[in-house]
């Protein structure tokens, strides 16, 4: 006799069915519950819960109504299970987010106008939000005068009166750089934050614990009254810091990058970025090469580009003409984009060229944590993979850098895509290595060694006046974008390459970075599969914000 | 009552191991890791007796030891004696481990037995140098007779036992306080879930006992649940209990009596404090150290101090600390005293008690001195309510609203007074006029 087959049994749920407000919702079993409430629309308020962080449940602001509880909860640290039903607009949760409102400002100065934090703090927010507009204290206020305005590492300013206590910082040396520089001092109304023993907050992360500092108690030097933060133009770029390629937001105003602060992708950056990658923003701003410049003899002279442009491809038609293709040598850079690099290569492929390759500086290992793992890297530059992915090395019978270098080639012209290599540039026998060559054509935003012996100079863009992708040591291809214009006659560097490869029969005027990659992605083994929404990257963030992760 | 936990206090060299050998002592542990006990027998036997914690919350002890885990999967299992006694108004904990401190070793080491914990603690306040010597040289006596250590009394079982001094921090006394304290750490509450029966000290299942609680078992394995259970009021609250009496009475002091002693006879009676001092009528009574909320005279009249007959009247027995003020206490003092106390030893983590203790005493001091206005009063109480009943992470900040919130309760025509006037009521300042 048999029996029907049983029904397979249902695969085990991966989810919780949570009520939020009498709406039930299914959401991830390992989430936290001020997380899983995003699912749902609301925004529980809080100040101490991170998502990266270690649940403390201190600051008594995400307070909430669970069913079954008698006492009110703190929701970052209520358990997610099968049918909790948790109330988030009782008028218990009202008043009691409206009490923690008051006993966070009531010690708290109230100066927002020459408070830096204006505009992205977290308790101008929440007080908004959810606080009252009177306060019934009308006492002194608490002061730690000596703990304002200071130093406590060689990025970070404290101003510990403006502490609400949220130990985020403290918690992020603790368990993210896992350095533990700060501490909390003192107790009850005296507790303060501030370092072990006087010893500075240096880790490589130090920017990291004021960003995640949700009040102006901790800000970072550099960018400390610069700019209100309201006046900031927010675009979603890549760290050229490294070849990591942390994602970050290049904050400008009138056409000045100000700073980057962390862009959340939690397979890169996740939610931090490292200092020398943070402080590199400044250097964004600088220029040396105003105007296209063309050197006859000694005499060095400005010129139009489109004349510069000309100047370099007549000398590159005459090499071919008199010695072939072989005189040629095309140096990429891991500072340009995959487009950029691309270009190049296939202007060299036009040409049939074989000699070409690509420059990197080596620094030493950078490190920044990932949701689950560190990434490390060890260029100084963003994009090393992609420029060779692009096909940046010598093709065959052809010579690279190296053979250059050592004298063991010796073209008539040199295409310098990209000078911005002060371990390269700045050194005098390398640059005479190159100067060998009849004739060099360097593109470069600062002067440096190679520039100021270079026959054609081109004025080339920085990263926040371009668009293009990067490729960072993962393998990871990551979309940046242009902040604001370059100031004319400064172009981007895959303009002048498409200037000069148009001059040289190669390409067509009209195109932009996304045709090319478009071409990239039909040519270059891989560089077809990559998704939209890797290319984007992470959520903007703003200074002591969070996104929800699971949202990406 | 003939005296139990106190049976040996002010007799002559009552600390050394052989006064405590010849009254009797270690025969619980003979009794235990000998005679064939379980483990499982022994928690048993401690929740028939109905023992509840001493420490303030009167939490029944054996079913507490059987929140550890069946399987803990590979940890050990740790035993805390809470001696971080700070409750102002409380030396019971005190005179019990200066006076007698094998007592409470030997309940440590059939406790111990009892949770199969190998390693265990003395987390003793800071501030009791002496009893942490004595602690030390009991520890180390205990060990040379081999009622500690490894194998004791050749039973197989090993246990460990280390003192620990606190530095000086009242929240210590609050059994997560005191787990990350005994870590370490800055002495801070913990969220629970998870009790530390689940993962307490160094993330391992762990039991925190008061003093006296422990000191109770001992009693409980030589005479009986049964015996434990008839001492006392009745079924819930049974056993000896010491109270602590102070303030404005003839003979303040720790008393041993049966739980549920009137709190009028632990006053008034000839056996304990004598009556009042000079004769002066009870203006308040603090029946459960500074956490509690303050009686009036007429509250005291049949108040049982156990933990069931204090709660009906509602306060708490707490750690049975008892302040007694008379009628020439000003009200408003007391709950700025008092307020001083919390504000200062508030650990700082949570936002209502970091804020709200300072506020308090702010706030009461404005009135003492004078400075008060009539909208302070209902200020109180609501800077009272914003911080109580899940506002904070452990149940310092309800402590600490005790005294302004029943002071102003029950003495609001005291704080009318002061805001009208500028000058207390009645005490050494009624005269003193300010402003």
């Amino acid at each position: 006799m048999s029996s029907a087959p049983a029904a397979p049994p249902p695969p085990p749920k991966d989810t919780f069915t949570v009520v939020f407000d009498g709406k039930p919702i299914e959401v991830p079993k390992n989430l936290n519950l001020i997380d899983a409430a995003k699912l749902a629309g609301l925004d529980i308020p809080h100040f101490c819960y991170h998502p990266r962080l270690s649940v403390v449940g201190q600051c008594r602001m995400c307070l909430v109504e669970i069913d079954g509880m008698p006492k009110i909860q703190a929701a970052c640290a209520v358990p997610l299970r099968e049918g909790l039903s948790v109330k988030t607009t009782t008028e218990k949760v009202i008043s009691s987010r409206a009490a923690t409102m008051e006993f966070l400002l009531i010690n708290h100065p109230l100066d927002c106008p020459i408070c830096d934090q204006a505009g992205e703090c977290t308790l101008q927010d929440n007080s908004f939000g959810y606080g009252q507009q009177l306060s019934n204290y009308d006492e002194a206020k608490r002061q730690f005068p000596t703990f304002d305005r200071t130093m406590i590492g060689p990025h970070v300013v404290a101003d510990m009166t403006r502490c609400i206590q949220c130990t985020r910082c403290i918690r992020f040396t603790q368990e993210i750089a896992g350095t533990s520089e700060l501490t909390f001092l003192d107790r009850g109304g005296r507790t303060l934050v501030w370092t072990h023993d006087g010893q500075p907050l240096a880790n490589d992360w130090s920017g990291c614990a004021a960003d995640v500092c949700p009040v102006g108690a901790l800000t970072v030097l550099e960018f400390r009254f610069r700019s209100r933060v309201w006046y900031l133009h927010k675009t979603k770029s890549v760290c050229p810091g490294c070849n990591v390629g942390c994602n970050v937001s290049i904050e400008s105003k009138d056409d000045v990058v100000y700073r980057f602060l962390p862009r959340l992708n939690t397979a890169v950056n996740d939610y931090w970025l490292c200092d020398h990658g943070r402080f590199l923003s400044e250097s964004l701003n600088t220029r040396d090469v105003h105007k296209a410049s063309i050197r006859e003899g000694n005499d060095v002279r400005d010129a139009i580009v489109p004349v510069a442009i000309e100047r370099a491809a007549r000398e590159i038609r005459a090499v071919i003409e008199e010695t072939g293709p072989s005189g040629l040598f095309f140096l990429g850079s891991a500072h340009l984009s995959n487009e950029e690099n691309f270009l190049l290569r296939k202007l060299a492929d036009h040409l049939a060229c074989p000699n070409r390759d690509v420059v990197v500086d080596k620094s030493r290992v950078r490190k920044i944590k990932s949701q689950t793992e560190w990434v490390e890297g060890d260029d100084a530059a963003p994009n090393f993979r992609g420029a060779r992915d692009m096909g940046l090395s010598p093709a065959k019978n052809g010579f690279g850098l190296d053979a250059v270098l050592s004298a063991k080639a010796s073209p008539e012209v040199i295409v310098v895509a990209d000078a911005g290599f002060a371990a390269f540039a700045d050194d005098p026998e390398k640059v005479a290595q190159l100067r060998r060559a009849r004739f060099l054509v360097v593109a470069a935003r600062n002067g440096n060694a190679l520039t100021r012996s270079a026959d054609v100079v081109l004025p080339a863009a920085s990263l926040s006046e371009k668009e293009g992708t990067f490729t960072n040591v993962q393998g990871r291809v990551q979309k940046f974008e242009r902040a604001f214009l370059p100031k004319p006659p400064v172009r981007a560097h895959w303009e002048h390459l498409l200037m000069l490869a148009t001059a040289l029969g190669y390409g067509d005027r009209n195109w932009t970075p996304s045709d090319l990659l478009r071409q990239i992605a039909g040519e270059v083994p891989g560089y077809g599969a990559v998704k939209e929404q890797e290319l984007e990257g992470g959520a903007l963030l703003k200074k002591g914000d969070f996104a929800w992760a699971g949202a990406l | 009552m003939q005296p139990i936990l106190t049976k040996r206090v002010g007799k002559p060299n009552s600390r050394s191991i052989e006064t405590y050998l010849a009254d009797g002592g270690y025969a619980a542990v003979k009794k235990v890791l000998t005679g064939g006990w379980t483990p499982e027998q022994v928690t048993d036997e401690v929740k028939k007796s109905g023992l509840r914690g001493r420490g303030g919350a009167g939490f029944p002890t054996g079913v507490k030891w059987g929140f550890i885990p069946k399987d803990t999967k590979g940890k050990p299992v740790y035993l805390l004696c809470n001696a971080d006694e700070s409750e102002p108004g409380t030396f019971k904990d005190r005179l019990l481990m200066e006076q007698d401190p094998h007592q409470l070793i030997e309940a440590m080491v059939v406790s111990s037995y009892a949770i199969k914990c190998r390693t265990a603690y003395i987390y003793i306040r800071g501030e009791f140098y002496l009893g942490a010597r004595v602690l030390d040289e009991a520890v180390a006596e205990a060990y040379a007779k081999g009622y500690l250590g490894e194998n004791i009394l050749g039973s197989g079982y090993s246990l460990d036992i280390t003192v620990h001094r606190g530095a000086g921090a009242y929240i210590c006394g609050e059994e997560t306080g005191l787990i990350e304290s005994l870590e370490g750490k800055r002495g801070q509450p913990r969220i629970k879930p998870p009790f530390p029966a689940v993962s307490g000290a160094f993330a391992a299942p762990t039991i925190v006992n008061n003093v006296e609680t422990l000191c109770c078992v001992t009693h409980i394995i030589n005479n009986g649940a049964e015996w434990f259970t008839k001492i006392g009021r009745n079924e819930k609250n049974t056993g000896p209990k010491l109270y602590c009496i102070s303030g404005h009475v003839n003979r303040p002091g720790v008393y041993e009596a049966e739980m549920g002693l009137q709190l009028k006879d632990l006053i008034f009676g000839d056996a304990y404090a004598r009556g009042m001092k000079g004769g002066r009528k009870v203006k308040a009574v603090i029946p459960g150290g500074a956490s509690a909320n303050m009686l009036t005279a007429a509250e005291i009249e049949d108040c049982p101090l156990d933990f069931d007959g204090v709660a009906a009247k509602g306060s708490m027995l707490g750690s049975a600390a008892i302040i007694v003020m008379n009628e020439d206490t000003c009200i408003v003092e007391a709950a700025q005293n008092l307020s001083k106390f919390f504000s200062h030893e508030s650990c700082g983590q949570c936002t209502p008690c970091r804020e709200g203790t300072p506020w308090l005493y702010k706030v009461l001091t404005r009135i003492e001195e004078g400075e008060g206005r009539t909208e302070d009063i209902d200020l109180l109480q609501r800077i009272c309510n914003q911080m109580a009943n899940g506002m904070t992470i452990c149940v310092f900040s309800d402590a600490a609203i005790a005294p302004p919130l029943s002071s102003v309760t029950k003495f609001r025509q005291e704080y009318e007074h002061h805001v009208q006037h500028k000058r207390c009521q009645v005490g050494a300042r009624a005269a003193l006029v300010t402003a």
